[in-house]
């Protein structure tokens, strides 16, 4: 046994990752999460969220094993409250500072102020309940981020983006993706990003440029190179084997994927969605090649059990992107 | 003897998968796991999830965190999720997906029916009810905010504004709070009025006119919109219609927006076509009451149709409408009996508003 799994280990693998959901399907699962919060006034939108979630994990499969999501409504649910409740403090504090202490300025400060401040703490609860609940052959994926070192940290960034007039925020993101992703884990195996802010930096002045230049034209073209970017410094390992990632679309891929999108999106009158998603995490999964020898039949479980969902919600709240 | 399938078991702890032979115990509501070397595991239904993904079922337990088993066979599928169904393992989001996309399609349909009328036919009197449940002060609330935001923008004609105030104190206009009346000089034919009883007559549509019954008709109109709190009726309208809109499309924050928003347009927003007749009607009868020429009413009329063939009409709704009111108040004035008493002071006021 030992010694044909020490010949496994060094032999490179296939990974096929392939996203196999329908339109139609996913059309028939937001037609019925449409439904139910219509009639329940709005409240089953968490349990909404968990059937979309669990639609699109579920129709995700590497090498034909389909991947599970297990968050459920009541988790979902009680993430809301949260999120409902820090938002009447939120806005009872800026009230509070613009009738009594009569200074908009002041109360705007407020404002953006905690809306910051809850960024480090939504990434970080996400992170820990999205991974914790995402699981491939019977395994857990975990986040195992310090949350007063992402607080710590984030503000730093923020503080330097500020003073250099968002240049910084470039570093801010990057350093914020090899931060989150240094602590995803799925079982024994450890995940990393090795994005640069310089590098990154100059990959978005380059398309900012092109783009001005081109007319828009060059638009996709930069979307390719973000997701590219992305990808490419994705590294997973596990002891001495290693998995590398990378990007294969192309820029007219992306042109293709976005102006059809639209094209659906808007001669539907917006019904067409659950199509423009599908094709988008089709793309997604075709794009995303894998490479080296980690062996997907021996990973052990690592990761203890979690529950709480503050930041499953906080995220969706405040729109910022998770890719 | 129950049947049997072949499947494959995660055990939540490894990756790596193992044969197992699936038992379906229906009269225990158990699912017996057997595996090679006469290891059973049994996991009763009542702690079961599943997926069903075309052909593929998979099964997990609550009990054994991260276990699963997964299997190919349609007859086991559809006996266990029957099973599953008919002891209310499944839950209702998954029980309306079952029934397929046209049925679902026609739900969606009836109920997109229903809300529609309720939208146009039952939300309208409702929110208009609600608007009686206001207390006065809102009203004066509302009508400070925009009347401060209009004296920012528009120039008021100090003059005239006195001059109108006294030609409004000699009307009776059947008002129950004070009504306030400012000149704004502008060459926009327009007039409106908000919820604290400020009335806003633009000089514009006063240099249109040609007898002083025009002006009563127009302060009885724009009067009547303040007795009958119109514009409060309208925003609480407004915003119930947005507040439906938004729970279609799940959109919780946008309601402050638009009662923002709806309190600057104030001056701007069209009231409904009830809403104008009444103000047309109650504005004859405060004509006929200060024994006034009724025909004043009909000479505003026609100053704004001549208006609204140069330029979009801004005051008194929209377009088309104009002549079907006239045509109204016309109707109105030969069906009733009436007495002309004309006031030389309101005269000679009404000549100094005119340039
Ligand atoms: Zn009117």
């Amino acid at each position: 046994m030992e010694t044909a799994t020490n010949q496994n280990t060094s032999t490179s693998q296939n990974y096929r990752l392939e996203f196999l959901g329908k339109g139609s399907e996913y059309f028939a699962i937001m037609i019925v999460n449409w439904l139910l919060t219509l009639i329940t006034f709005g409240i089953y939108y968490p349990w909404a969220r968990a059937k979309r979630l669990q639609y699109m994990y579920g129709h995700t499969a590497l090498n034909s094993e389909r991947f599970h999501f297990s968050g459920t409504g009541n988790e979902m649910f009680k993430g809301f409250i949260k999120l409902i409740v820090f938002y009447i403090l939120m806005m009872g504090g800026y009230m509070l500072l613009l009738t009594y202490l009569k200074s908009p300025l002041l109360a705007i400060l407020y404002l953006y102020l905690a809306l910051f401040a809850i960024i480090p703490f939504a990434v970080h609860g996400s992170f820990r309940y999205r991974m914790s609940r995402t699981s491939y052959r019977g395994i857990r994926f975990g986040y195992r981020g310090n949350r007063n070192e992402l607080v710590k940290n984030f503000f730093k960034w923020l503080f330097f983006t500020i003073i250099t007039f968002g240049i910084y925020g470039a570093w801010l993101q990057m350093n914020l993706r090899r931060y989150t992703h240094q602590h995803i884990r799925y079982g024994d195996v450890e995940f990393s990003n090795e994005g640069e802010g310089s590098e990154y930096f100059l990959l978005n002045l380059k398309g900012y440029i092109f783009t001005l230049f081109t007319l828009g034209i060059y638009l996709f073209w930069w979307q390719k190179d973000i997701f590219e970017y992305y990808i490419n410094k994705m590294k997973m390992s596990k002891g001495e084997t290693g998995i590398e990632c990378h990007s294969s679309a192309t820029g007219g891929g992306f042109f293709l994927l976005l102006a059809g999108n639209l094209l659906i999106t808007v001669f539907t009158l917006g019904f067409g969605k659950a199509w423009a998603d599908v094709r988008t995490q089709k793309f997604i999964c075709n794009s995303i090649q894998m490479q080296g020898n980690i062996n997907i039949d021996e990973i052990h479980q690592t990761e203890e059990e979690y529950t709480n969902a503050f930041g499953e919600d906080a995220m969706d709240f405040f729109e910022i992107d998770l890719a | 003897m129950n049947p049997t399938v072949a499947a494959l078991y995660f055990d939540g702890q490894s990756s790596a998968s193992r044969p197992v032979v699936l038992q379906f115990d229906e009269p225990f509501l158990e699912l017996h796991l057997l595996f090679a070397g006469e290891n059973t595991m049994v996991w009763p239904l009542s702690e079961l999830r599943f997926e069903n993904y075309g052909q593929v079922l998979e099964i997990r337990s609550q009990l054994h965190s991260g276990a699963l088993v997964k299997t190919e066979d349609p007859g086991f599928s559809q006996a266990f999720i029957k099973a599953m169904k008919q002891n209310k393992h499944v839950d209702v989001h998954s029980r309306l997906l079952g029934l397929g996309f046209s049925k679902l399609m026609v739900l969606a349909l009836v109920l997109i029916a229903l809300v529609g009328l309720a939208y146009f036919y039952a939300l309208p009197p409702l929110a208009e009810r609600a608007a009686t449940l206001l207390p006065e002060s809102f009203d004066e609330e509302i009508g400070n905010i925009v009347m401060e935001s209009i004296i920012d923008e528009e120039e008021i004609d100090v003059e005239k504004t006195k001059v109108l105030q006294s030609f409004a104190s000699r009307l009776r206009l059947n008002n129950t709070k004070a009504l306030t009346f400012t000149v704004v000089h502008s060459e926009q034919v327009n007039a409106f009025a908000l919820p604290n009883g400020q009335i806003v007559v633009y000089s514009g549509i006063l240099d249109g006119m040609n007898s002083p019954e025009e002006l009563i008709a127009l302060l009885g109109h724009e009067a009547t919109h303040v007795n009958k709190r119109h514009s409060i009726q309208m925003l609480c309208r407004n915003l119930s219609g947005y507040m439906v809109v938004s729970l279609l499309l799940s959109d919780v924050n946008g309601i402050m927006a638009v009662l923002a928003d709806n309190a600057q347009q104030l001056h701007s927003l069209s009231y409904s076509r009830r809403f104008e007749k009444e103000a047309d009607e109650e504005g004859l009868s405060i004509l006929m009451n200060n024994h006034a020429n009724p025909y004043g009413m009909v000479q505003l009329f026609e100053q704004l149709e001549k208006e609204n063939k140069f330029s979009v009409p801004t005051i008194l709704s929209t377009h088309p409408l104009t002549t079907e009111r006239k045509e109204n108040m016309q109707k109105i004035i030969s069906g009733s009996s009436y007495e002309i008493k004309p006031d030389t002071n309101l005269s000679s006021i009404f000549e100094l508003l005119k340039d």
